[in-house]
Parts: C-alpha cells; structure tokens; sequence
C-alpha cells in the first residue's frame, strides 16, 4: 500500500506563505515541501537516469562496470544513463489582467503562480538543470533566457517580484518564444488561469507545438475558489477585468449551472491539452503549492 | 426600577427608530459592481439586477441606528433607577418636648410603635425624635423594647421645634431606599412655642407631601375646631341693671342656664359686661371660679380682671363691620370696635372682616378668659340671627379645657392645615422620585448613543470601502 506522505505533511497555506518573507524563502519551504512529499532528494538530480547496459569496449570507464551482472554472467557490461544534467526549462508565468483577481481573504492569483514558479524554479536549479521566465501580460516576453548558472534563482524570483498584472495577452506567444530558445528537446512549464479568447484554443495550438519539438509540456491551471464555483460569491453586478464592459448582474451562488459551465470550460480545455501530450495540473488558490506541485509529480511517476 | 421622568420623549424616540427601520426596507440599490474574471461563464439575471443589495453589515447597522435614536429618546426622557417599590415606608416624627407631659406622651409613643413596627415585628420606616433639634433614631434600634423605654423615661423638658422636625424629613425618607412611597406623621400636642416664624416656607421645601397629624388623647391637645364643648352649662351674667339682657336670652336660647350673679354657686361661664358692676366679692368668686375651670367673657374698652386680659391696648380701632368666629359663625355688625391686639399667647376666637382680631382667648388656671374687643349689646348685634350661637361660642372659651399643657397654647385650624398641607389627602403619599430619590441615567444613556453613533459610522464607512 502505498503511504499518503502529503496528507501527514504539515504545508503551510498561501496565506501564510506571504508572511514567510521573499520570494526566495518561499521557494526554498515550498520545494523541501515539495521534494519530501515525492520521497526524493535534490541532490540526486535528474542526471543520474539508467538508461541502459552496454558490453564494454576499451576505453570505457572502469567506474561503469556493472560488478553485478559481470558476477552472474561472467560478462563485462557498463551501464548507460540518459545525460538530463543540463535539461532546458522555461517557466511561462501568466500576469493578465485577470490574474490579479484574489477572492475574499485569499492571495491572488498571480501571487499563487508565482509561489509555484518559484519552487519549481529553485527544485530544477537544484537538480541541474537550466531555467529560465517568460511572461505574457501585456505583450510576450522572454524575460530571462533559461541558464544554470549560479545567480539564476535570484534573478528570476526578483522579476517574479516584480510582476505586475495586466493586459490580456495570450500564451500563444509566450511559448512559442520559450520553445525557441530551448536548444534541444526541453520542458516548458505554463502557469496560468487559461481564461482566453476562443476558449484557448491559441494556446493549446502553441502547446501542440511545442510538442511537435520535443518538449516536455506542463501546464498548471490557477483558480480561485469562487471562479471554480467551489465558493461562490453573491449576487452583484459582475465584469471581467480583461473584458471591460456594463457588467453582468447576477447571483452566482443562487446558480448551480455557473460552476458547471466553469468545469466544462477547462475540462474541454485540458482535454485538448493532454491530446497534445501536455500535462495539465488544475490548482487551487485555497491549497497549498505543495499539495499541487506533489500531486503533479505522482502523475507523473505513475 | 427604571423610571423615565419625560416618558414621552422616549415615546419620541421610539417613534423615530421606525423611519431607519422603514428606510431599510423600502430602500432598492443596485447591485454592488465587482470583479470576476470567469465572468463570461455567468448567466445573467434579471432579478439581480433589481433585487435589494443586502450586505451582511446592512442588518447590524440597521440595529445600530435604531439603537441611536431610542437611546436619544431615553436620555432625554431622564432616566432613573429606583429601588424595587416595597409599598409605602413610613416616617414618625415624635415630640418630645414638655408639651409632651402626661398621657399624651404614653399614647403618641404607641402610635408610633403601631405605625412604624409590623406585627411581625419588621419595621416600617424611620422614627425621629426632636424637641428644639431633630434626631433619626437608628432603624436596628426600632424593636418594641426601644418604644417600652421611651414610655418609661418620659418626655424631655425642652421646647419644641416644628421647623428642626420638619427639616429632618428628607434625610429620613432617603433612608427608606426601598419604599416607592413615604407618609409622614407628626405626633405633637401642635401648641404655638413649636411655631417658629418662617415655618409656613420650612413646610414646603422640607416635604411636598402631606403630613398626618393624630389627635392625642390628651384633651389639650384636642384641635381648635374639632371638638366644640357641649354648651349644658351654667351662666352668670354680671351687669348693669337694663345691661345684659339680650346676652342673657341669647345664652338660654343656646342651652346655657342663665344664673344670678349672687347665687353663691360657680357657674360654667360668666359674662362681665361691666366694671363697675364687679364688686370685690363678684370678683373673687369668678376667680375662684376661673381657677376650677370656668370661662369669664370680658368685654369693652375698660374690661375688669385685667390682669387676666387676653389683649394688648394699641392702635388703631379701624373699622368694625361683621365678626367672624373660629367655628365659621357669621355676626353681623356694624358693631363698636375696641383697638388693640391679642396678648402673646393667646388663641384668636373670632376676627373682623379685615382680618383684625376680634375676640382672644387665654388660659388661666383651669379656667379660659375670653375678651371680646366689642360692646356685645350695642348696636345691631343682638338683632343679629347669628347672635346666640356667636355667644355660645365665646362662653365655651378655650377649646382646651383643663389644665394647659407645659407647652403653652394649642395651635389654631390654621396652623394645623399649614402642617397637614394644604389641599392634601389625609394619609396621602409622596411620589417615589422624591421618596426615595433614584440614580439618574441620562448621562450614561447619552454615553452610549455616542458610543453607539461613532460605531456606526466605523461600520459605514467601512461598508463602503469594501468592495
């Protein structure tokens, strides 16, 4: 049976993770968090994935020999590992105009996927791998290309800092742009609310592209409870900050079929993307990163 | 007990709190604009749009405001606290001056002692004692023993002093913090040296209440008015020959056995119309007279027995005109006035239409001597209808008879309706505000309508600023 690690970890709320300090002490609780809740050290690193066995050549490295097979078979093999010690990572961070939007006593929505950028950024550092941000509120932007380099964490938490939401500029770009300076087959991580015109369809499109390359695609959905009608809120006169308008009056707590039509939206919109072999990972507002980032990383095991 | 001295006010105020109340539920807003970023995934409604904004601070400052107004209703409504009302409390003042001497002494100390304790020995109010000072005596002391003391030690040998009494009521009646009303009763034989001018206003601003006032069983102390003596006597009257006669008939009319002045035997009441017809031997015999209990009626400007005279020669005579006696007679004049005044101490029987004394009465041994300042058979006096009753009243004399008590001169029907209070019923109560005071609570409740209004508009405005 396997053991639940995450429901005996004690994750600190979004809310209070804002009192923790920078962004920078976020990362590093929410990535320990994160790693001990998959029962994985960080130092291991991704580098150190078995491949294969190979029959040994002169000239091989004496230090592969697997002793192992060599004592049951007589036979000298080195083992292989898939070389992912310098995996290209690009995380794309949505800061629309929408992703200001908190919900009553909750953090916003940006603030949250900065959380989730900031302790994957601070785990794939740590495993090697080279990182870098890409934003796409007001127009896209490559905002730091993806580096291993000692430095890189501080500079990217400290434009993670300083995001700003507004605009309503689609992801489209912004992967496009992230998937261009990856040299080879890399990963790109979207965090975003995926509220877009032609129900996303711009961005699943990007997403299919980016996989056309090679790359790892994983998109982490940000809500708040009273957009996924979990909590919703009361009656009133309702707009969308990337919709400017009259507004809509009406009584989403009083209307079964808004949480409905909410679902709906981003399980099409998810099933799209997993067609094109992206992972999508919806996360709440109300949970804490951890619990997102280790669910995520299970799915991935299994 | 709470107690609102304006309750209209508060009336008022209440009638004010329904215009919030109204407000609140006539009032329509739109609905309050926010942001939704998954907007675009609501159905719009119709009825949203109508419908009554109602946030969840709506209600409490709903409660808040109507709050603010019937608290300002009641502080203007002079709010009070009062002790629970236990009935009516009451406040003995006992006299114990010399006046006090004799049986009178033993009965008040039992009226007291019936007043003030309950038969199951709980007491009922507050005793004071006074003389020519006033002194509450402790309520833990109010036990049958204290009264069964009192009677054996007597009165004291001071004079009295209605005033130090009167002015001992408040203190007293604050004492009783739990009755909702006090009735105060004074037992005194009520004789003039306890009268202290001034003592009209001392009445009035010691105790707006009445004020019982028992009659003693000690005769003296019986009121003026009260007790008219019954006119079965003997009479003598010593005059002139052709003098006298319209007294003698008006006195027989009356009930009075009229009697020759040399019978030899006392009579009841002797009318001396004539010095000169009051030989040496008449004389003593109507002071042997006086001294058993007898009444001597002078009158005239040379009365005899003027050692014993009950006036003061003085002043003007003014005009005469009718008389008015003590006991509501009405004599018809004009009859001759004599001028002068009543001696200092004696009782005022009968006075003119202009308020001048006509007729005064003094003790004198056992016996009263009355002066008319008057010529009871000149002019149209005898022909009057009220002729034989106004002289009955004048043989009578003192309504006191027997010995005058230490305490001088009883008070007259109008001193006593000064005590009593004048226009109050018998036994009636003073209102509780001022039985038994109260805590006042206008301020307290202006404190909190102040509190109640910088509430409210901390929770407005922060209403507003919440999106």
């Amino acid at each position: 049976m396997q053991r639940d690690a995450s429901a005996h970890a004690s994750f600190l709320p979004p809310g209070l993770l804002e009192r923790l300090g920078g962004l920078d002490v976020v990362a590093r609780t929410v990535a320990q968090g994160f790693v001990a809740g998959i029962h994985r050290s960080p130092k291991r690193g991704a580098g150190e994935e078995f491949a294969r066995h190979r029959e040994y050549q002169p000239g091989d490295d004496v230090r592969r020999l697997d002793w192992k097979v060599y004592g049951r078979t007589d036979r000298l093999y080195v083992r292989e590992f898939r070389e992912r010690s310098n995996l290209g990572a690009v995380l794309a961070v949505d800061p629309t105009a929408s992703m200001e939007y908190a919900g009553p006593g909750g953090v916003p929505k940006l603030r949250y996927a900065a959380y989730v950028a900031a302790a994957l950024a601070h785990w794939m550092l740590g495993a090697g791998d080279s990182v870098g941000l890409a934003t796409f509120g007001r127009e896209a932007a490559l905002e730091l290309p993806p580096r291993s380099r000692r430095g890189q964490l501080h500079d990217l938490l400290l434009r993670l800092e300083r995001l700003r939401a507004g605009g309503d500029a689609p992801a489209a770009a912004a992967l496009d742009r992230a998937g261009e300076r990856l040299r080879g087959p890399g990963r790109v991580v979207l965090v975003s609310d995926l509220l877009e015109e032609g129900d996303g369809e711009a961005t699943v499109a990007a997403v299919g592209r980016l996989r056309a390359r090679g790359d790892e695609v994983v998109v982490f959905r940000v809500l708040t409870p009273q957009e996924e009608g979990t909590r919703p809120p009361g009656a009133g006169l309702y707009f969308d900050p990337e919709r400017p308008g009259p507004g809509t009056p009406a009584a989403p707590d009083a209307d079964p079929g808004y949480a409905e039509r909410v679902r709906a939206y981003y399980d099409g919109l998810a099933a799209r993307l997993r067609e094109r072999g992206a992972e999508y990972v919806p996360l709440s507002t109300a949970e804490p990163v951890e619990r997102g980032l280790i669910r995520w990383a299970r799915t991935r095991r299994s | 007990m709470l107690d609102f001295a304006r309750p209209a006010l508060l009336g008022a105020g209440l009638l004010a709190a329904l215009v919030p109340l109204a407000l609140h539920l006539i009032s329509r807003r739109p609905p309050e604009r926010a942001v939704l970023p998954t907007a675009r995934f609501l159905s719009p409604d119709a009825r949203t749009a109508v419908r009554v904004r109602r946030r969840p601070t709506d209600l409490l400052l709903l409660a808040l405001r109507v709050l603010l107004l019937v608290l300002l209703g009641a502080a203007a409504a002079g709010p009070a606290w009062l002790p629970v009302r236990g009935g009516t409390a009451e406040v003995v003042l006992l006299d114990r001056s010399a006046a006090m001497d004799g049986p009178a002494w033993e009965a008040a100390v039992g009226e007291a002692r019936r007043t003030l304790l309950a038969p199951d020995g709980s007491v009922r109010g507050a005793l004071v004692l006074f003389d020519s000072a006033a002194a509450p005596a402790r309520r833990s002391g109010l036990t049958p023993a204290l009264f069964d003391s009192l009677v054996r030690a007597g009165p004291g040998g001071g004079a009295a002093d209605y005033a130090a009494a009167l002015r001992e009521i408040p203190a007293a009646a604050r004492e009783l913090g739990g009755a909702d009303s006090v009735r105060v009763t004074l037992l005194s034989p009520l004789v003039w040296d306890g009268w202290r001018p001034g003592l009209p206003a001392v009445r009035r601003a010691a105790w707006a209440g009445p004020i019982r006032l028992p009659d003693l069983p000690e005769p003296g102390n019986a009121p003026v008015a009260d007790a008219p003596q019954s006119p079965s006597g003997s009479v003598v009257v010593v005059s002139p020959p052709g003098v006298g006669r319209y007294v003698s008939a008006a006195l027989g009319a009356t009930g009075w056995s009229p009697r020759a002045p040399d019978d030899g035997e006392p009579a009841d009441a002797y009318f001396l119309l004539d010095p000169a017809a009051v030989p040496a031997p008449v004389e003593a015999r109507v002071r042997a007279a006086l001294e058993a209990g007898a009444t001597v009626v002078l009158s005239g400007e040379a009365p005899p027995l003027r050692d014993l005279l009950p006036w003061e020669a003085g002043g003007d005579a003014g005009p005469g005109g009718a008389l008015l006696l003590d006991d509501g007679t009405r004599l018809e004049g004009p009859a001759v006035r004599v001028p002068g005044r009543p001696a200092p101490g004696s009782q005022v029987l009968a006075a003119w239409e202009d308020g001048g004394a006509a007729a005064a009465a003094a003790r004198s041994g056992r016996g009263c001597v009355v002066y008319l300042a008057a010529d009871p058979e000149a002019g149209r006096l005898p022909l009057s209808a009220a002729y034989p009753r106004a002289l009955a009243r004048l043989a009578r004399g003192c309504d006191a008879p027997g010995p005058v008590p230490a305490g001088g001169v009883p008070l007259d029907a109008g001193a006593r309706a000064v005590l009593r209070g004048e226009g109050s019923a018998s036994g009636a109560v003073a209102a509780p505000r001022d039985a038994a005071g109260g805590v006042p609570l206008g301020r307290w409740a202006l404190a909190a309508a102040l509190l109640v209004a910088l509430a409210e508009t901390a929770l407005a405005y922060g209403g507003r600023r919440t999106p």
